[in-house]
């Protein structure tokens, strides 16, 4: 292309054609939803496993949600650096990880902080908790744990999936997080055994799979331009 | 009567430029070069002209120790550009 003048119809023309372009210009690899897709999936899916066959692999498998964090910001970083254009749509986007991130790690604290903290104020109030087993007639001290907490992380996990399917019309992500609110429906009626079947169920639907169409699309995408 | 088409934006390669920074928040000088299929020398001259009317903010900086070049629509030159379609489509309309 180069630096002349042009009638009004091919300005037009000329218009259409950098706006398709623009638009059609594709750079999401999917990598950061493999991971967490796979991540998730993995603990949600062994979790149960251990409380379905009763066995332990020998420390929480939720750690590596932890252990996930740093290849997690590497791939971010290097996606920020491989990208070459910034649309209002992936401006978009990125903001909504971001308060999702915060939001995961704010439910985290609210489950590990509220049931020491719950107790404090109860004894303030010389008040303590108390289970009884209507059966055995045994009565032990209560731990005032968050109750389905579970519940909480499907609609956190949902809801950025959701928002990033409707920003880019992305389907697979779309019915990823109506799934995963249909989980988080069922997770209501559900003991905490399958609340973790769910959870690691949510992390494939939402992400894993989503992620690896998208990875599909990308090196089709980046293969079209080679 | 028709207002005159704005002669910053009516050429090849500066409309092109603009079409494509404003479908986007931001873009780099090799996505431009990359959509126009320009050269490096062109663009950068038709980008400095767009860059002296006002119409586009840039940006150099360092990325990985090589140079970027970042471009973004300014609020005056998405006025300029909506002005620019609304006279082309009139001008179109009345030629039917």
């Amino acid at each position: 292309m180069e630096e002349r003048n042009i009638s009004e119809q091919e300005s037009l023309q000329l218009i259409q054609e950098m706006i398709g372009k623009a638009k059609s210009h594709y750079h999401e690899s999917g990598a950061s939803a493999i991971l967490w897709g796979a991540v998730i999936g993995t603990c949600g899916l062994i979790s149960f496993a251990e409380q379905q066959w009763n066995f332990s692999i020998g420390f929480d498998i939720w750690f590596l949600t932890l252990a996930a964090i740093v290849p997690g910001i590497w791939i971010n970083i290097r996606a920020a650096k491989k990208r070459i254009v910034k649309t209002h749509a992936t401006a978009a986007i990125d903001i909504v990880w971001n308060v999702f991130g915060i939001s995961i790690v704010c439910v985290v604290l609210y489950g590990n902080i509220i049931p020491s903290i719950s107790e404090g104020f109860f004894a303030k109030e010389n008040i303590e908790l108390l289970s009884h087993n209507m059966l055995t007639g045994e009565t032990k001290k209560y731990w005032p744990t968050t109750l389905s907490l579970s519940s909480v992380f499907l609609i956190i996990y949902a809801f950025p999936t959701l928002a990033t399917g409707w920003i880019s019309k992305f389907k697979p992500m779309i019915i990823g997080a109506v799934v995963c609110y249909c989980f988080f429906i069922a997770s209501l009626f559900t003991p905490f055994k399958y609340d973790m079947l769910l959870c690691g169920l949510a992390g494939i639907g939402n992400w894993l799979i989503p992620g690896l169409l998208l990875n599909r699309r990308y090196r089709k995408a980046k293969s079209a331009h080679v | 009567m028709f207002k005159d088409l704005d002669p910053i934006l009516h050429s090849q390669l500066r409309l092109a430029v603009m079409s494509l920074l404003i479908s986007v928040k931001e873009a780099e000088f090799t996505f431009l070069k990359e959509k126009t299929n320009s050269t490096a020398g062109n663009l950068s001259v038709q980008i400095q002209k767009l860059k002296d009317a006002g119409y586009i903010d840039v940006v150099k900086q360092f990325k990985n120790n090589y140079p970027q070049t970042i471009c973004k629509i300014t609020p005056q030159g998405v006025t300029a550009f909506e002005e620019y379609v609304k006279n082309l489509q009139a001008y179109l309309g009345a030629n039917k």
